[in-house]
């Protein structure tokens, strides 16, 4: 039996096979207009590649770009809305802060490219009333059938609900969404308290009004996809990732398609956290550097982190959905470098994409970018790019660093081009930094893992720029993503708001946050039986986010096993305090602790990839793996003559001493003077400095 | 010790790496500060600032939170140079400080300041400010009918919270018995210092990483660096004087006396003057301008807008004090943008707001596709307050939006923070689950429409706030009576409006002044704020069909409106453009008859 991780970027859709046979990788172009076209071509490829048959596959897991795509695009369904009366407007005006403190020309994407225009945006009589949620104004089911008439006329088939305090009663989403399932009958509708049943108005709606603004045509995706594997002759369950790093149903995703906003880096985080596991090194920092882009999160003890909800945006919407904590940064191999008017020195966040491309791929970019500084400091071979699949000029990625920054800034053409290097490497330090120094994570007790193509060339700089322990280099750079789709488990997260103060809560009070408990099990527990998990393989985890009262922002707290006593409830509160300890660096310990929402995750384990083992060595010397010496400058000036290995050739136990460059077919390794590169068990490679 | 020795020249790569870091650390220290603070003012409203400075008070890098905030810690540092206990810093000491004659922005806004130490010698400071909910004034939260600074609240000029590390226990006493949000008080002012801590030691990691002269050689030349780009920017601009004139609704008291705000812009070269001369005297309520901590950062902050865009610029240049040494800023002492002591200077937003609209309009005939139409250039800053049945005080301040004026490429942004502001608004339903008060509207004005133009106004807010048991509101915002200005063809917008309204008496409708102070309200009593709209840029004509058509659609514009200002007709029940009939109303319209 066979499975399949098939991770769809910009420019590849990388796909991953693992069957009784061994682990097979493959890499076909990514058709944009329909990314399902190129991933069936693929996936029949791989299979042709292993020599088996496409029954055979019992799984795909797919990482897809299709929704997040469709929020950078502007090209969603158009939607309707049912909104409390007198609060038509809260999807335009949202916080009502600008996205710049100077400026006068600055768009605001939320009112520019609505989610949904305020023509469809109905008011419909009713009203819940705070602190308990009482109706006080019956829902006018009248106006909501009246809205369901317009939206025929308009041609709208997909419809938001969101009411003002839902998250305290949901009765008057539920009755509304009932009646326009009557009225319109194939309808995509959302209703804000099923999706994130938290507090605040603007993040929930936007979060629902996203979900029908992607939903149709994910849905559309996936199901088109499960339709033409299916076609091909694959029997196999598909599964997709999702941005919290679990894996879901096409079914699920098509029903909350803003689960899988950031399925695309999410794989990346889980294969590079699986790399970590296979080193022995729980601490990493993952550095994903694609072309115009860098995603860099860090794992603690192989914990994935998830992003705080305040910070979980899409295309400048709000979301509220689980999302591993990432930080991406216009950094990349496609960086521009430039000098701008006033004659600093910059480069990014601005991309030549890969059209033009970089300078040296000769299709008219004139631009230096950073793929050309590594050509003309040597650390790139022209001739070896894609296992030399990819032709390279390295006279135009010269002369476009001699032109545009060399010559301007009175320094040599290798001045520049590590000048390129560095700063763009800078920028990606400060994001690691912001991403671990900034939330009390101390980098010297963290292996950087740097991937992409291009990944591993950065890896050791950037390790000495926040003072990581040292580098690993994952088994195959270039495809990590993919890998990472068959390395995690099927996840499901449903919150409750539980809104009250802990320290002075009642028995009642905590009767009441026991039955949403109660609740939220059954419903996660409902979703992992459908998916066919026997209920012995389900596991449960509940969470309860925090903060002190009267503060805005919220903090996850552990919760104590069984039910939530006077006795217990110590345990969240202490737990609170050490994480506001963490993040902040300083506790409140006698302020008064307020739980706001309650979260539970379930998750099934599902069997992971596993990545042979590699030869170990005989004691023969490292020159078996030889191609090629050839000169190639370092970040410390020198110009060196460096040998080239086959890091296929390369034994577990092997030891290359820099300056030194590893290079397979689909990525480069760097490996200063001072340094020492040793493969491990499997292949992957844990760069440090030399004894 | 050895004085460092300032590298003149950092080479353009370590440059941008140690600017990077500065930024990360000011980014740092605002987001310590907003998540760890209990007020929703600092919390959601994010009213506060935070950086590093060297020993002269030059910002070396500042948080992007509120620009009103992030240019004025430099004259705080001043101030306190002027009133510092003990006369001298300590490694370990804390510093509060909001004295408006002593350089603060207004009393409300505290500086908490920690000297950087390396190797036993004075290198720098690391400070932020943030608005606090009450510190003690006359009226809950906001002030604005006041006799003086005394009346204020808490007056710190130079004080040490902590000696050499030493917490000073009376201070921080005094602060809990004198404010009617002490708690909140007390903990924001806790998450200050731990920011201005966090940010002092970071400044010490990277003293230890680059060398001292290393890290204010760089500084120096980022200053240089925005000095140079700004310069090359004003000498863009013809030289000339540009003069833009407007009127202040009142004082807050004196309700029959409208208030100049005049602006002359002199620009001779790359240098360019601000001139407040013939504006209004100072005035005898809390409606003046501190100069040194509000009327220079906000002409400074204004040209930053206009000259160094950064939507539309490819370059981001630095926020430091070099970007304000080529613009000068004059207002004669006594006037509402220089207050003479004793005079009360709390309630300062609205005119800086609409000193930057004035000088965008003296500007506009020589920098046509710079600047943008008139805007609701105020603010709406509401103090709500009740006594909880336990006796202790509930305070909730509010910032209410504004709107755009039409500008040379787009319509001007609707509801949102205007010019000089940039904060959160509140959560609605996190308020109302936490406070005696329910929000029962918060939608985009319909009761008036923006301002015409070949690209309309913003539309302003409507909010309602009901208060559910009896309680008080002092709120202060502006332009009752001065609509804002339509340009290059384009119509005025409308003005703002406030009323007080009570659900158990419908019919009766209180038309309220733009600002009033400590108001007594009964329980279910609405205020509703109506921000004004913005005015239009260029001639309604030339509005393509279509984008009327989409207005008309989306409620913002009727038909007749349509019809009269814009001469395009619409079919409503087929949604679509009378193309012909639009042409020929076009056609009539343009003909002067």
């Amino acid at each position: 039996m066979a499975r399949i991780g098939v991770d769809v970027g910009g420019t590849n859709t990388d796909l991953v096979l693992e069957c009784p046979k061994g682990v097979f990788y493959h890499k076909v172009p990514t058709t944009l207009k329909n990314q399902s076209i190129g991933v069936v071509q693929g996936v029949q490829g791989i299979c042709t590649k292993a020599g088996i048959d496409l029954s055979e596959v019992e799984m795909i897991v797919h990482g897809t770009t299709t929704a997040t795509n469709i929020t950078i695009e502007h090209n969603g369904s158009e939607c309707g809305m049912l909104t409390t009366a007198g609060f038509r407007d809260i999807l335009h005006i949202g916080r009502h802060k600008r996205p710049y403190n100077f400026s006068l020309h600055f768009d605001v994407p939320w009112q520019t490219q609505p989610l949904v225009k305020r023509r469809n945006r109905i008011a419909i009589a009713e009203r819940i009333l705070p602190p308990k949620g009482e109706v006080a104004v019956a829902l006018d089911e009248q106006a909501v059938r009246d809205a369901c008439a317009l939206f025929r006329k308009r041609g709208i088939h997909s419809v938001v609900i969101g009411f003002m305090f839902s998250f305290l009663n949901d009765a008057h989403e539920l009755r509304a969404k009932e009646i326009v399932l009557e009225e319109m009958p194939d309808a995509y509708v959302t209703i804000s308290s099923e999706l994130a049943r938290v507090m605040r108005e603007y993040e929930r709606f936007s979060t629902a009004a996203m979900n029908c603004y992607v939903g149709p045509k994910t849905s559309y995706y996936l199901r088109d996809l499960d339709a033409r594997l299916r076609e091909a002759g694959v029997t196999s369950k598909l599964r997709i990732m999702q941005s919290n790093g679990g894996v879901s149903t096409v079914d699920s995703c098509a029903r909350r398609p803003i689960r899988i906003l950031m399925s695309g880096p999410a794989g990346g985080v889980i294969g590079g956290g699986a790399e970590g596991e296979m080193a022995d090194t729980p601490n990493i920092i993952t550095v994903d550097i694609g072309g115009t882009s860098a995603d860099i999160s860090t794992i603690p003890g192989g914990q994935l982190k998830i992003m705080n909800q305040r910070d979980t945006y899409v295309s400048g919407y709000p979301v509220l959905t689980p999302m591993i904590d990432l930080v991406t940064i216009g950094a990349g191999g496609g960086s521009v470098a430039f000098i701008d008017e006033a004659g600093a020195f910059n480069v990014g966040p601005r991309s030549a994409g890969s059209e033009p491309g970089p300078a040296c791929y000769g299709r008219g970019g004139e631009e230096p970018t950073v793929t050309d500084a590594q050509i003309v400091l040597g650390r790139l071979d022209p001739d070896m790019a894609l296992g030399g699949d990819l032709q390279l000029d390295a006279d135009l990625a010269r002369k476009a660093v001699e032109e545009k920054i060399a010559k301007p800034l009175g320094m040599t053409v290798k001045d520049a081009a590590l000048g390129i290097i560095r700063i763009i490497n800078n920028n990606m330090a400060l994001a690691i930094r912001s991403n671990s120094v900034a939330r009390g994570i101390d980098p010297r007790e963290f292996s950087i893992m740097p991937f992409g193509g291009a990944g591993p060339l950065h890896g050791v700089a950037l390790a000495e720029a926040v003072s990581a322990r040292d580098v690993i280099v994952p088994v195959a750079p270039g495809i990590t993503a993919a890998v990472g789709l068959l390395k995690t488990d099927l996840q499901y997260e449903h919150t409750e708001a539980g809104i009250l103060v802990l320290n002075s809560a009642s028995d009642a009070d905590l009767a009441r946050i026991n039955g949403h408990i109660e609740k939220l099990c059954r419903d996660v527990h409902a979703e992992l039986d459908a998916d066919g998990i026997a209920r012995d393989a389900q596991a449960l985890k509940i969470i309860a986010e925090c903060r002190y009262q009267g503060q805005g922002f919220e903090l996850r707290a552990e919760f104590p096993e069984g039910e939530l006593t006077q006795d217990n409830k110590r345990v969240i509160i202490d737990s609170f305090h050490d994480a506001h300890e963490q993040d902040y660096g300083y506790a409140y310990r006698d302020a008064e602790v307020e739980l706001i929402t309650l979260r539970v995750i379930g998750s099934a384990s599902v069997r992971r990839i596993e990545i042979p083992k590699v030869q170990p060595t005989d004691g023969s010397s490292i020159d078996r793996a030889l191609m090629f010496v050839r000169p190639t400058t370092f970040d410390c000036g020198r110009t060196l003559e460096t040998p080239r290995y086959d890091r296929t050739r390369l034994y577990a136990g092997d030891r290359v001493p820099g300056p030194a460059i590893l290079i397979q077919h689909n990525s480069t390794t760097l490996v200063p003077p001072g340094y020492v590169a040793e493969t491990l068990d499997y292949g992957n490679t844990r760069i440090s400095k030399g004894a | 010790m050895n004085q460092m020795t300032t590298i003149k020249e950092v080479d353009p790569i370590t440059l941008q790496v140690i600017r990077g870091a500065l930024e990360t650390i000011a980014e740092e220290m605002g987001h310590v500060l907003y998540r760890m603070s209990f007020s929703s003012i600092i919390r959601e409203s994010q009213d506060l600032g935070a950086g590093l400075f060297d020993v002269n008070f030059n910002t070396l890098c500042r948080s992007g939170s509120t620009p009103m905030h992030i240019g004025s810690i430099p004259g705080y540092l001043r101030g306190i140079a002027e009133t510092l206990e003990d006369g001298e810093w300590y490694e370990g000491d804390v510093v509060v400080h909001n004295h408006p004659y002593h350089g603060s922005s207004h009393t409300p806004d505290l500086a908490i300041v920690v000297p950087v130490f390396y190797q036993d010698r004075l290198v720098g400071f690391a400070g932020n400010t943030a608005h606090h909910v009450d510190i003690g004034a006359a009226t809950p939260g906001l002030i604005i009918d006041v006799p003086d600074v005394y009346a204020e609240g808490m007056l710190f000029a130079g004080t040490k919270l902590y000696r050499k590390g030493e917490r000073n226990g009376a201070m921080w006493n005094y602060i809990r018995n004198n404010s009617r949000a002490a708690q909140q008080l007390v903990m924001d002012i806790e998450a200050q210092v731990a920011s201005a801590r966090l940010g002092a030691r970071r400044f010490v990691e990277l003293i230890e990483k680059y060398g001292e002269g290393m890290v204010f050689g760089a500084a120096n030349q980022l200053m240089d660096y925005a000095e140079r780009m700004t310069r090359q920017r004003i000498s863009e601009i013809p030289d000339g004087d540009y003069t833009a004139e407007g009127w202040l609704d009142d004082d807050g008291r004196n309700r029959d006396q409208r208030l100049k705000v005049k602006v002359t812009v002199r620009v001779r070269g790359d240098e360019v003057e601000v001139d407040l001369t013939g504006s209004a005297d100072q005035t005898p309520t809390a409606y003046n301008v501190p100069f040194e901590g509000s009327t220079k950062v906000a002409a400074y902050a204004g040209f930053r807008k206009l000259l160094l865009d950064a939507a539309t610029s490819d370059t981001r240049v630095p926020s430091n004090e070099g970007s304000f040494r080529p613009i000068k800023v004059t207002a004669p002492l006594g006037s509402i943008f220089n207050p003479r002591a004793p005079a009360s200077a709390e309630a300062r937003f609205t005119q800086c707001n609409r000193m930057i609209d004035l000088i965008i309009r003296a500007l506009a005939p020589v920098m046509p596709e710079q600047v943008i139409a008139g805007s609701s250039a105020s603010i709406s800053f509401a103090a709500y307050s009740g006594v909880r049945p336990s006796g202790d005080y509930w305070v909730f301040l509010e910032v209410n939006e504004g709107a755009y004026g039409g500008r040379p490429r787009s319509d001007g942004p609707d509801s949102i923070d205007n010019l000089m502001a940039n904060t959160r608004n509140n959560p609605l339903e996190d308020l109302a689950m936490h406070i005696p008060m329910i929000c029962d509207r918060y939608e985009l004005r319909d009761d008036a429409m923006p301002g015409a133009g070949e690209f309309r106004g913003g539309i302003g807010v409507v909010k309602s706030q009901r208060v559910l048991t009896p309680g008080f509101i002092t709120h202060g915002s502006e332009r009752h009576t001065d609509a804002p200005w339509g340009i290059f063809g384009g119509h005025d917008g409308v003005v703002g409006r406030c009323t007080i309204t009570n659900p158990g008496k419908p019919g009766e409708e209180r038309e309220m002044h733009s600002k009033f102070s400590g108001l007594a309200v009964g329980a279910d009593d609405v205020m509703t704020y109506y921000s004004p709209n913005g005015g239009g840029y260029g001639d309604p004509l030339n509005r393509p069909a279509r984008k009327v058509l989409e207005d008309v659609l989306d409620g913002y514009c009727s038909l007749e409106h349509a019809r009269g200002v814009y001469g395009v007709a619409i079919d409503l029940d087929a949604e679509t453009v009378d193309v012909a009939a639009t042409e020929k109303l076009r056609a009539a319209m343009r003909k002067p008859d």
